[in-house]
């Protein structure tokens, strides 16, 4: 064996770290590295923390409630706290780093809660799982928002499915119902958000969505309209009960069509009107003014009741627009006078006016301009005779009022279009007019000359002057005929010479009986009579005037009744003249002349004849005396001529075409004849005055 | 007289002979790299720990609630609903074991290098235990193996193994590694009139060599 070296210290050599370091260091140094690398991930990927204020966050758990997007996690509530005042609760949520970019100002938060409504329940698994928060942005990335409002009612859309966001106002007659479906065909295309009055306080809007695959439905020229509750009619058909779907029955909806082709797709913010029915919101297709209007104002003088909002402005008879407001309107710098006026606001449709081209609100007021300078007014009518409702009417007057009138395009805050005075008046004050002019007509009046007219035909007719007349004629020239048809005095000249001898003794005896004396009256009472027809007839020409003027009157009048009633009037004046009493004038002449007669035969009972021969010595005191009676016989007949000279004056006084006057000539002309009997018997007489004695 | 044993067929050789003629492996009396082993498992085993205490170990999800638990979450739960047995057992298995491993090894390995006030007969019992306990240490890994196999209730109920629990198991097969690089001899290494020529010949022979 070897010795053993001595025991030296010994100094190994220093090797490098290297070879020192054992390669199990690389596991921890890997380890490191892993960990780090997930530390830095972890790190890298954890995403911002956005604040959402919420008014309350029942259910809402830290640590646990998730952010979804469209139902998918997209962070976790870190921290629930408040806010300073303790009025909102304001949760922290960790969000992802991938969706970050899209929490712009535009995204919406609100908790998803179990709901149960009308429509069925939803959030039902929030029932188990808790609520979680539900965020709803758009494909936009704007940029990340730390701090955002929470809803308490979930968005109507989810933006990403680009449905189609519009506004609802529901027209003053109908109504709007939150959260209720919008219907098209029975299936529900689209839903109404939250509603809210309007800031008029007159009727009431809400946001809606059409769904994305549906968009393509509503146009511009689509009318919407309540389809909530039922409708209830009862006719021939039978009864009939109409509701859209059940849930419509209990929530409300609205439905609606396009009614009319030609409108452009609806965009995102249109607004429309919800209608009461489907009547008015078809017939709103027809009244509504498309694409943008030109407002302008008039100024009505006539402050008058009738015109309302929604009146039509008519041009031509074609409606161009409405009346969107109106107003009263005091200036007095303005007007000169305190007078309230009426300010209405014309919004007139371009697409109406018929323009060539793209008619815009300014072409139309160009065109409108123009047409003013030209002498178009405006003014209000009557538009319709029942209601007393006018509208507003854009006229070339014939005579201008005010020809430079201009349509002022200064005036505030509409230009100012020229206005004309109103024809309001058009109908019911022509109605009015015809009914004072009839008032006006002097019928009283009429009347009233009418009934004098009758008053004095009758008295003329009835006057006892006149009845008298024809009678008295009549039975005098009976009498005459009857004296001289009388045998005795066509025997008169052949015995005249047998009883010449006694005439002197008849001549004293008619002395004493005074027969000229008595003819002589009878001749008066003739006069009288001749002289009453005479004053009668003397009124009848007055008659005739009045007759005339109520003509001239009744002509004025242009009513045919009253030409009857007139031919009535004259139908009775010729009855009146047509009486018997009128006719039987000659028979009363008759009777007069009877009375003649009669003396004559007392004349002759008294023995004038049988005491002829016994008196023919006196015959010569009674030639005497006879030639004494023919002299005054001429005087008589002159006074018959007169008489029916008068008569004939008074005749021709007036137009013989007359009915009237002809009666009246007829029947004087008998009284003429009567008169020329009288005449040739007086001639007769004088001829031979004997043949009144003897009867020949 | 040393003899150095072959690590790989055992037989015994002389001190200083180089390479074993049996089995042809080279021989060394001590690994000069065991204390680096074990402290490079060792930080390795704690790296780990770290995430298996933070991430969840269990996620139990049942039809109403998803319930995420940490180790000690879960065995606070526990407790807070009385299972204080079990929740103890847990903190016990996962958390003082685990831990208690760690110093011990570092102790162990702190205490070849600079000595220790223990004695080495403890300090070998010390090794022992770790050494016994190491095997019981994945407990932790088993009941979250089991739990997550047999609760698959589909809808109902289910419960998967977090995150941390594949951290866990590796800080325990970490742990386990780097008690098994502590080489119980360099306890006694130290001991003796001479313990720097016996543990310094064999390099001097090869410095010489």
């Amino acid at each position: 064996m070897t010795e053993t070296p001595p025991n030296i210290p010994i100094r190994p050599a220093r090797r490098s770290l290297i070879e020192r370091l054992s390669i199990v260091w690389l596991i921890p140094l890997l380890a490191l590295l892993i960990a780090l690398g997930v530390a830095w991930q972890s790190y890298a990927e954890r995403g911002p923390l956005i604040k959402i204020t919420f008014e309350n966050a029942s259910g809402v758990v830290a640590g646990q409630t998730e952010l979804r997007f469209r139902d998918v996690s997209v962070g976790l509530v870190e921290k629930i706290g408040f806010t300073e005042k303790l009025d909102h609760v304001v949760v922290s949520v960790r969000l992802d780093k991938s969706v970050s970019p899209f929490v712009d100002d535009g995204a919406e938060f609100y908790v998803v809660r179990p709901e149960i409504t009308s429509r069925g329940v939803s959030g039902l698994e929030t029932v188990l799982s808790g609520v979680y928060i539900q965020g709803v942005w758009d494909d936009q990335a704007g940029g990340l928002s730390n701090e955002h409002e929470g809803r308490s009612d979930a968005p109507l859309m989810d933006s990403q499915d680009g449905g189609l966001r519009l506004f609802l106002k529901a027209a003053p007659d109908a109504g709007l119902t939150e959260n209720a479906p919008i219907v098209y065909q029975g299936i529900e295309v689209g839903r109404i958000g939250r509603a809210k009055i309007t800031e008029d306080g007159q009727t009431v809007e809400a946001e809606a969505i059409i769904y994305a695959s549906h968009t393509q439905l509503v146009t511009t020229a689509t009318r919407f309209w309540d389809a909530s509750g039922f409708s209830f009619s009862l006719g021939s058909g039978g009864a009939r009960i109409d509701f859209s779907s059940v849930a419509s029955l209990v929530s409300g909806g609205v439905t609606f069509r396009t009614v009319v082709s030609g409108g452009r797709p609806a965009q995102n913010d249109d607004e429309f009107l919800v209608y009461a029915d489907e009547g008015s919101a078809r017939s709103s297709v027809f009244s509504e003014e498309e694409g943008a209007s030109l407002d302008l104002t008039a100024i009505f003088d006539d402050n008058v009741s009738g015109l309302a909002v929604d009146a039509p402005i008519d041009l031509g008879g074609v409606r161009v627009g409405r009346v969107t407001a109106l107003n009263g309107m005091v200036d007095p710098d303005q007007f000169g006078d305190n007078r309230v006026r009426l300010a209405a606001t014309l919004s007139i449709n371009p697409a109406r006016l018929g323009l060539e081209g793209e008619a815009g609100p300014d072409q139309a007021l160009d065109f409108l301009a123009r047409r003013v300078r030209e002498g178009l007014r405006a003014r209000l009518v009557s538009a319709s005779l029942l209601s007393g409702g006018l509208k507003v009417e854009l006229i070339v007057e014939d005579v201008p009022q005010s020809p430079d009138a201009s349509l002022d395009l200064e005036g505030q805050p509409n230009p100012r279009f020229p206005t004309t005075d109103s024809d309001i008046a058009d109908v019911s004050a022509t109605a009015e007019g015809v009914f004072e002019r009839i008032n006006n007509l002097p019928i009283e009046e009429l009347l009233q000359s009418a009934i004098g007219l009758m008053d004095n035909v009758s008295r003329v007719a009835g006057s006892p002057d006149l009845r008298a007349l024809p009678t008295d004629l009549r039975a005098a020239v009976g009498d005459v005929r009857d004296v001289i048809g009388a045998p005795e005095v066509q025997a008169l000249p052949a015995r005249i010479s047998a009883v010449a001898d006694q005439i002197e003794t008849l001549v004293k005896t008619l002395n004493d009986q005074d027969i000229s004396g008595r003819i002589l009256s009878v001749v008066d009472a003739a006069q009288t009579a001749v002289d009453g027809v005479n004053e009668s007839v003397a009124g009848i020409p007055d008659l005739v005037d009045r007759l005339n003027a109520v003509a001239a009157k009744a002509e004025t009048v242009p009513l045919d009744q009253l030409s009857t009633d007139l031919s009535d009037l004259m139908q009775s004046a010729n009855r009146v003249l047509d009486t018997p009493g009128a006719r039987a004038l000659p028979e009363d002449l008759g009777q007069a002349l009877t009375e003649l007669t009669a003396v004559l035969g007392e004349m002759r009972e008294g023995g004038v004849v049988g005491n002829v021969n016994a008196t023919f010595s006196s015959a010569r005191q009674a030639a005497d005396t006879l030639r004494d009676v023919a002299q005054q016989l001429p005087a008589l007949l002159d006074r018959a001529r007169a008489m029916i000279g008068q008569a004939n004056t008074t005749l021709q006084g007036y137009d013989a075409e007359r009915g009237l006057g002809r009666d009246v000539s007829t029947a004087l002309r008998e009284v003429e004849r009567a008169a020329a009997a009288v005449n040739s018997l007086a001639r007769a007489l004088e001829r031979n005055p004997n043949s009144l004695l003897f009867g020949r | 007289m040393g003899l150095v044993a072959c690590r790989r067929c055992t037989h015994l050789w002389p001190l200083g002979t180089q390479v074993c003629d049996r089995c042809g492996h080279r021989l060394q009396s001590r690994d000069k790299m065991a204390l680096q082993k074990v402290w490079a498992w060792l930080i390795v085993g704690l790296i780990c720990y770290i995430p298996a205490n933070l991430y969840p170990m269990l996620a139990t999800r049942t039809l109403i609630s998803k319930q995420e638990s940490t180790i000690i979450g879960g065995a606070i739960d526990l407790a807070h609903h009385g299972s204080f047995g079990i929740a103890a057992i847990i903190i016990l298995a996962s958390v003082f074991i685990p831990i208690g491993k760690f110093m011990a090894v570092a102790a162990l390995a702190i205490g070849v290098k600079h000595g220790s006030r223990m004695t080495q007969l403890r300090r070998q019992q010390l090794y022992e235990v770790v050494e016994y306990i190491g095997r019981w240490s994945m407990i932790d890994v088993f009941v979250v193996a089991i739990l997550s196999s047999l609760v698959q209730l589909g809808a109902l109920a289910s419960i998967s193994p977090g995150r941390a629990s594949l951290f866990f198991a590796l800080s325990v097969i970490f742990t386990m590694l780097s008690a098994q690089s502590f080489d119980s001899r360099m306890i006694w290494d130290q001991e003796g009139p001479s313990p720097h020529p016996e543990s310094l010949q064999p390099k001097s022979t090869k410095a010489s060599a």
